[in-house]
């Protein structure tokens, strides 16, 4: 059987022109995909039931087991986290934000360390975006800086900018210029027509010379600025200034970088700065595929887009302090619960020596490196391939995503919705 | 000698990365790419194995020489094996300086841990079947 149109549920991309070929319960073929989303609709090696640690070994264990297991450690805990959420579908993490207000806990996901610093900076000053498609037919300039698409999002340019076909633009791979800012020169780098090679943390310093260059103050710049020469800053704000319609594109190279949000709200300024003289947006090349939706479904229900804490009986929130690694480094939390995300692989050590001293629970389809930590994995289907359900791309636009396949395995939100229906009952 | 570590996406870290358990994901995210003229000073072929230290701790990985990095800088994917060395501290932004660490290279003889191994030497109990 081959399913047409399935949504690919890898980066924030939600491409959503995926074939795939499936037999019986196996995925045999998928066509339109980047090498990312491919090996990901082709994964096998799941984990087949619930384990449980039992001192130095692991236990079969089953879901009822399981989930009553998740659901008392979190009842009995003081200080519950949370966390993961951007690699599941919206139904569930809205399961999440109740269950973590009624036990008070907190929640946070994945973009804490990815694009929080970005929404921090659009808190700050707003943000100046818009859907892909908008860009895909009227970009005439695409600016990436700090991200390299060729390897994190591979299906980007050739969907919507270097390769794209645009409905306003009559030759768009001539007429199309882009443009790539970044410390490293990465393969998309070699396919830009300018490349714009900063010293490392030299980020806030050319963004705020562009800007000054866009108000016409060209004689306050230096010879060079962190690296890049005058001449070159010029060149670039000239191009940007005379585009009909220009789009940024930044990554985790402005958000990881010194500086972090403050470099996002220069950029957001810089675009302010270039509105008035031409068409300008910027957009965040969002990670997981469901990371947006993450933030939209926690700021729709409790005002904050990631690091909610409830311990007040209310929403609050201040990143830094009632983020995922601020939370486990302060060894603050005493249970865990991990959803749809690894922070074993991407949390630095002091945050896994904690979670080797608390109970922890995770829902996911495969082991990884969080389940050396826990106490209790439960595996699940996988959304948009086993399990359907809502994610929003990195512009903002809702897609449904499709189930290719039909497994035994339970999803996210019905493991979570029975977690929460028996804390219900306890509370 | 000291290099400024960066971490980031390869397209091999994204394959491998459901598949964490693979000795294709250790093996990618164990490579610390760096500048040809960085490794003929410390005397490095392509595949010698590094202690990197930062600022907690040490772990060793394995070179690959890259066009794409500025002497001085070395480039780690995303994983297990870079934020073993990683600080926690975030600047009360929640976000850990994972592409601004200085760490020391030097040439060793050891081999890069799996990524159970790494887990495990921080508390965690692998699982393989």
């Amino acid at each position: 059987m081959i399913v047409k149109d399935a949504v690919c549920p890898f980066c924030g991309c939600l491409c959503d022109d995926i074939e795939v070929e499936v037999e019986g319960n196996r995925v045999v073929a998928v066509t339109n995909a980047c090498e990312l989303g491919m090996t990901k609709f082709m994964g096998e090696k799941r984990m087949k039931n619930p384990i449980l640690r039992d001192g130095n070994r692991w236990k079969d264990i089953t879901y009822d087991e399981a989930i009553r297991y998740a659901a008392d450690m979190l009842l009995s805990a003081e200080r519950p986290l949370l966390y993961g959420w951007s690699g599941t579908h919206g139904e569930a993490q809205c399961v999440g934000v109740h269950m973590a207000e009624l036990i008070h806990g907190v929640i946070d996901n994945t973009s804490s360390v990815c694009h929080g610093p970005s929404i921090l900076a659009i808190q700050e000053v707003g943000h100046p975006g818009c859907t892909l498609g908008v860009v895909k037919n009227r970009a005439d300039l695409v600016i990436y800086w700090g991200s390299n698409p060729i390897d994190a999002h591979p299906r980007h340019l050739s969907r919507y900018t270097r390769y794209a076909e645009g409905f306003f633009l009559e030759n768009a791979f001539r007429d199309r210029k882009v443009i790539v800012v970044d410390v490293r020169k990465t393969e998309t780098a070699n396919i830009a027509d300018e490349f714009i090679q900063i010293k490392p943390g030299g980020d806030y310093a050319v963004l705020s010379a562009l800007r000054a260059i866009v108000q016409g103050k060209v004689d306050t710049i230096p010879r060079t600025v962190a690296g890049v020469t005058r001449a070159q800053l010029v060149r670039v704000a000239n191009l940007c200034k005379s585009a009909k319609f220009g789009a940024v594109y930044f990554g985790l190279g402005l958000t990881m970088t010194q500086g972090k949000y403050k470099n996002i709200r220069n950029a957001i300024e810089l675009i302010s700065e270039l509105n008035r003289h031409t068409k300008f947006t910027i957009s965040a090349m969002r990670g997981h595929y469901n990371v947006y939706g993450s933030n939209e479904v926690n700021t729709w229900m409790t005002g904050y887009p990631f690091g909610i804490d409830f311990s007040r009986g209310i929403a609050f929130y201040n990143p830094g302090e009632t983020t995922a690694v601020d939370i486990l480094a302060r060894k603050e939390c005493d249970a865990a619960l991990i959803v749809g995300s690894d922070p074993a692989a991407h949390f630095p050590r002091r945050c896994l020596e904690h979670l080797a001293d608390i109970p922890v629970v995770q829902l996911d389809p495969y082991p990884n490196a969080t389940t050396a930590f826990c106490n209790v994995q439960i595996p699940v289907a996988v959304t948009g391939i086993d399990a359907e359900g809502t994610a929003y791309r990195m512009d903002g636009v809702p897609i449904r995503t499709r189930r290719v396949l039909s497994t035994d395995y339970l999803s996210d939100e019905e493991v979570l919705s029975r977690m929460y229906a028996l804390m219900q009952e306890a509370s | 000698m000291k290099f400024l570590m960066i971490t980031g996406r390869t397209v091999n870290q994204g394959v491998t990365v459901e598949n964490k358990t693979s000795p294709e994901y250790a093996a990618e995210t164990s490579t610390c790419f760096m500048h040809e003229f960085d490794m003929m000073e410390l005397g490095l072929d392509d595949g010698d194995t590094v202690r990197v230290t930062g600022p907690c701790g040490d772990v060793v990985m394995r070179v690959s020489a890259s066009v794409e990095v500025e002497m001085g800088t070395v480039f780690v994917p995303y994983g297990p094996y870079a934020n073993h060395i990683v600080a926690a501290g975030t600047r009360s932004t929640g976000m850990p300086d994972f592409k601004s660490h200085m760490v020391e290279i030097e040439p060793t003889d050891e081999a890069p841990k799996l990524v159970h191994e790494l887990m495990e030497d921080l508390g965690g109990l692998a699982y393989d079947s």
